[in-house]
């Protein structure tokens, strides 16, 4: 299909792009969030690389998405499986293998076998007794935690990164979701106007009046315990959405009260479009600038939140890697450990700086005061 | 301490209670020989009990005659073998001195001053009840034997059920009522009304377990209890509940009695005028105190005033004890000992702050794995056998509580002689535990590395618990149980969800850890026979063969989360009720120990056989720091407030004079294995 740009909208991209803090800071997230999709294969304690006997083994990129979900290994990569009986610990090694301790296995006993570890070597689930690192040490090049571990022994490093990639994935998750629903709603009082206008806009007020952040605690306080992992953490999603819907509806209320009274609209009507038709392709797409200018801050909203959450436990399910989790423990150590909450609290900063460069920069560039015209 | 070990009651730490509750009153009590122990002597001849109760109480003794008795004087059999304690050892320190305020804290304010009913068993509760109040006879914290307390002699009757207790006539009350025989009616009439809104004690005190209790005369009386035990004196040792105070007790009693302090016969009360609410309380030493200079309670209690400050988040707490406003802060959990305050900390090292190692020894608390043995897979013993394989507790301790803490070998340790010489726990073996898991036909690993079963079912289980500040120790269990090919799933909840889990029984395993009481000898009935696993008995839970049958119902809000229930065993636990005598209790106790070790349903984790604490230079303790059988380093009031060293302190705070650093540890009671 072919298309192209509204010229209205490539000049606002133009304008966007001409704004460079702002645009630097879209490419750096941008690419983050694209690299930490991926990030199974830099952060992880399974091998990239492993050349065993003649044969190659990607353990890492089976490891990844979305080869996970569609490929899995007929047999068990087990320490037995690479030729070694026991452990480091004198433990049978019939469990999975650690690629880390058989690289310098091999290396050590000057094998054929070699494998290649990805930068960080390790995942956000494992910890390194075994390689004589304590619980919540201190940065080291030499085990490559490079933020320490904190107190089971998970690396840092790898835990951020991790929570980097699901504190995004929530926050733009949570973005689209308040859009829709706020824009649908708000659009539809627009254009009804009268009756409709009157009560929904009451409704969402009473609403919008209940305490975002009390009402989330006391409803992931009630989840059963028997609901899983991944459910409750689209649950906390969709109690955090239901939650923060409204602020939308105004201005997009607003936006549709202006557009409707233009030609466009009339002109739609008469030929005989249905009010579902005229809002979803006609003035959606109008008042879509409006939409755009506060994605960003949707988006620092959305992050904010569920790290404030997880800091005080009422956020992701306990042992995801989380920036509030993160936080929480660098305020029990942040006399002895000063690193742990340093990272955490550099991390949001940085994130929350870049994600309000762009905002600052999409409001400019879409600003309409700079590209509306008037007939 | 008391903030880190946080351990789930309900029963249990209505169990520690008991031993603090009960004491009687005689009217009009004449002054009797007050002698301090020695060699019993003859009964003094005194007035038979007149009751002077109001009509309501009067009625309720009345309607059961058969348990609240008045006989005379002459009834008392004249062969009783009575007892003092005087041939214990004293065990506070005549170096004691008293004087100061000792500061201390309570993570929120308590929500009744009351020792009974709703919200009564909060945190508060040990200062103005637990540690404080006197009972008719004490247990000696150092030895298996008694010292007076309300009582000054004390005698068990032939059949061993009936205890004798002669009330020492100096006891008085914090309001300067002297305690009467009568109270120890009175006791009754209280924990079985249902205006105090206390079940649990309703049910204690009822006839099941107290047959009789006798007033012979203005000091003595007796209390029966339903069956010959060797521990049957402090099985009956109650606290007298003041009826002076109470007269009767009605619908209003919660509202009524909610902030009013009860009058004490301990040492400490609380005064109306020294309840800052929301702030602090402080309990002030009662004027005088009748037992002052009594053998066993002379030099304890020291300070003149305990202040308790509420202060809700932890953090602050420490910050606090830091800086000397409070005297003391528990160190038992490692990241306070070697994290927070470290032995080169600065107020260690100029010797303002002393840290102290102490091994006590009591019955450990059960920390550990309740294997529900109802769910599917767990009900097979090879599973539960290779669970135990499966938990490297050893690197648990090593990394995760700095090698702090010891193994648990049984789920009866620290009863002495009761406790079992020879049975230990599984330890974390890879091979192992797949030989047992492959006796249940769990042979083949899949890509995860996890085993399945025949038909492909993978060995995975849900750990559930209340702990959160435990989620490190199961996250390494679980990344060290997948090495022997089993999966555990974590769910860590409030901490009254996860108990609530585990005692509705929808748990599959669940982890955390319930106090036992210091007693001779452990329990098996409530945690272990199937009368508290399945709502069925007899043979609608067992089929003829002794398995269970299909289709039984789990009882929830009972003790036995393995959810045991076997007809052999429930057999050995009734013996065990039975008997009478010490060293059949420990033989048959050793045989249920094997059985439960090898039926595996319980998983023990570690035992910690001290307790350590950090406290400021001027607080004192005796020369071996404190007794055997203390939980705390407070429990038994023997340290003091030294106000000179205090003044000093401070004056060296501010110029920067320092002083050798305390690190020690007392092992005299430490066992040796």
């Amino acid at each position: 299909m072919h298309w192209k740009l509204n010229p209205i909208t490539a000049r606002k991209l133009k304008r966007f792009r001409s704004i460079r803090r702002g645009y630097w800071s879209f490419l750096l997230l941008g690419g983050s969030l694209l690299v930490s999709l991926f990030g199974e294969l830099l952060v992880n304690d399974q091998a990239l690389v492993v050349r065993h006997n003649g044969q190659w083994f990607f353990p890492a990129v089976a490891d990844s998405y979305p080869i996970k979900w569609i490929y899995t290994p007929k047999e068990p990569r087990t320490g037995e499986f690479f030729g070694e009986a026991r452990d480091k610990t004198g433990q049978s090694y019939s469990g999975l293998v650690n690629y880390r301790l058989l690289k310098k296995t091999w290396k050590a006993a000057g094998r054929e076998s070699w494998l290649i570890m990805p930068l960080i070597p390790h995942g956000p689930d494992g910890n390194t007794f075994s390689e004589g690192v304590k619980k919540l040490s201190a940065p080291s090049g030499e085990h490559k935690h490079f933020l320490g571990t904190d107190g089971a022994g998970r690396d840092i490093a790898a835990r951020m990164f991790y929570g980097f990639r699901i504190v995004m994935l929530f926050a733009l998750g949570f973005t689209l979701m308040v859009f829709l629903i706020g824009s649908t709603v708000g659009c539809l009082m627009g254009y009804f106007g009268g009756k409709v206008d009157l009560l929904g806009l009451r409704l969402v007020e009473i609403w919008a009046n209940i305490p975002f952040l009390y009402m989330v605690m006391i409803m992931v306080s009630v989840v059963p315990s028997k609901v899983g992992m991944t459910t409750r953490v689209l649950l906390l999603l969709f109690i955090m959405v239901v939650f923060s819907w409204t602020s939308m509806t105004y201005y997009m209320r607003a936006s549709t009260y202006k557009e409707k009274a233009r030609d466009y609209v009339a002109a739609a009507q008469l030929l005989g479009a249905g009010p579902l038709r005229i809002v979803f392709t006609h003035l959606l797409p109008n008042t879509v600038s409006t939409l755009v200018t506060f994605l960003p801050f949707t988006v620092a909203v959305a992050i904010s939140s569920v790290t404030a959450l997880d800091f005080l436990n009422f956020g992701l399910p306990e042992g995801t890697p989380s920036w509030g989790h993160q936080l929480r423990l660098g305020q029990e150590y942040i006399r002895e450990k000063p690193w742990i909450i340093g990272s955490a609290l550099t991390a949001i900063f940085l994130v929350l700086t870049m994600v309000t460069f762009i905002g600052e920069a999409v409001r400019e560039a879409f600003d309409p005061k700079k590209f509306s015209t008037y007939e | 301490m008391k903030t880190q070990i946080n351990l789930f009651t309900t029963a249990f730490v209505a169990m520690t209670l008991l031993a603090g509750c009960g004491k009687k009153k005689a009217p009009g009590d004449p002054k009797g020989d007050s002698s301090n122990g020695g060699a019993p002597v003859k009964v003094t001849k005194l007035a038979k009990v007149e009751l002077d109760s109001v009509e309501e109480v009067r009625s309720f003794y009345e309607a059961d005659p058969e348990f609240f008795r008045i006989k005379t004087t002459a009834d008392i059999p004249t062969d009783l073998k009575w007892e003092d304690g005087s041939s214990e050892k004293v065990f506070a320190s005549p170096k004691a001195k008293r004087g100061g305020t000792l500061n201390t804290f309570t993570g929120d304010w308590p929500r009744t001053l009351r020792f009974v009913g709703p919200d009564a068993s909060g945190s508060f509760r040990q200062y103005i009840l637990d540690s404080n109040a006197l009972i008719l006879v004490e247990s000696h914290p150092q030895s298996d034997g008694y010292y007076p307390s309300i009582a000054k002699r004390w005698a068990v009757g032939a059949d061993k059920k009936t205890v004798y207790f002669e009330l020492d006539p100096d006891a008085r009350y914090s309001d300067g009522e002297p305690i009467r025989v009568t109270d120890f009616f009175f006791h009754f009439y209280f924990m079985r009304s249902k205006h105090i809104k206390a079940p649990w004690y309703n049910d204690y005190y009822d006839n099941k377990k107290f047959k009789n209790i006798t007033l012979y005369d203005t000091r003595t009386l007796s209390i029966t209890y339903y069956k010959a035990k060797p521990d049957v004196v402090e099985k009956v040792s109650i606290r007298p509940v003041p009826e002076h105070h109470y007269e009767e007790i009605d619908e209003d009693f919660l509202k009524d009695y909610q902030w009013e302090f009860e009058p004490t016969a301990g040492p400490y009360e609380v005064l109306e005028e020294n309840v800052n609410d929301g702030v602090a309380i402080t309990l002030t030493r009662v004027p005088n105190w009748w037992a002052d200079k009594k053998r066993f309670q002379k030099n304890r209690y020291n300070p003149d005033k305990i202040r308790v400050t509420v202060v809700r988040e932890p953090a602050k707490v420490f910050e606090l004890f830091r800086k000397g406003e409070l005297d003391w802060h528990g160190l038992s959990l490692p990241e306070y000992w070697h994290e927070k305050l470290p032995n080169d900390s600065s107020e260690v090292m100029k010797g303002y702050i002393h840290k102290v190692k102490f091994y006590n020894e009591i019955p450990v608390p059960t920390w550990g794995m309740r294997i529900n043995c109802s769910m599917p897979l767990l009900d097979n013993q090879n599973i539960r056998q290779g669970l135990h394989h499966a938990m490297n507790w050893a690197l648990v301790n090593k990394e995760i509580f700095y090698g702090d803490f010891e193994r648990q070998q049984t789920m009866a340790d620290g009863y002495g002689k009761r406790s079992h010489p020879t049975v230990r726990v599984r330890e974390f073996s890879v091979e192992k535990a797949e030989v047992a898991f492959a006796k249940a036909g769990f042979i083949r690993r899949g890509a995860d590395g996890i085993l399945r079963n025949a038909v492909g079912k993978r060995l995975s289980f849900t750990i559930s618990t209340g702990y959160k500040r435990f989620t490190d120790v199961l996250t390494v269990l679980k990344q060290q149980a997948a090495k022997a090919g089993v999966e555990l799933n974590l769910e860590i909840l409030e901490l009254t969800a996860g108990w609530k889990k585990t005692n509705e029984k929808k748990h599959e395993i669940s982890f955390g850890g319930l106090n036992n009481s210091v007693e001779l000898y452990p329990r098996f009935f409530e945690p272990y026979h199937s009368y508290n696993a399945y709502k069925e008995e007899g043979d609608k839970l067992y089929n003829a063969d002794g398995s269970l049958r299909s289709g039984i119902t789990p009882k929830p809000d009972t003790n036995n989360a393995t959810l045991t229930a076997d007809r052999d065993l429930d057999k050995l636990i009734k013996q065990y009720r039975e008997a009478e005598d010490l060293d059949e209790i420990t033989r048959l106790g050793h045989a249920l120990i094997q059985r439960l070790h090898d039926h595996a349903g319980y998983l023990p984790a570690w035992s910690k056989p001290w307790y350590r604490v950090g406290y400021w230079r001027w607080v004192k303790w005796p020369d071996d720091f404190n007794v055997k059988q203390s939980r705390d380093w407070d429990e038994f009031h023997v340290h003091w407030i030294d106000p000179a060293a205090k003044e000093e302190t401070q004056a060296a705070k501010k110029s920067g004079k320092t002083f050798p650093p305390v690190i020690k540890t007392y092992d005299q009671y430490k066992l040796k294995r």
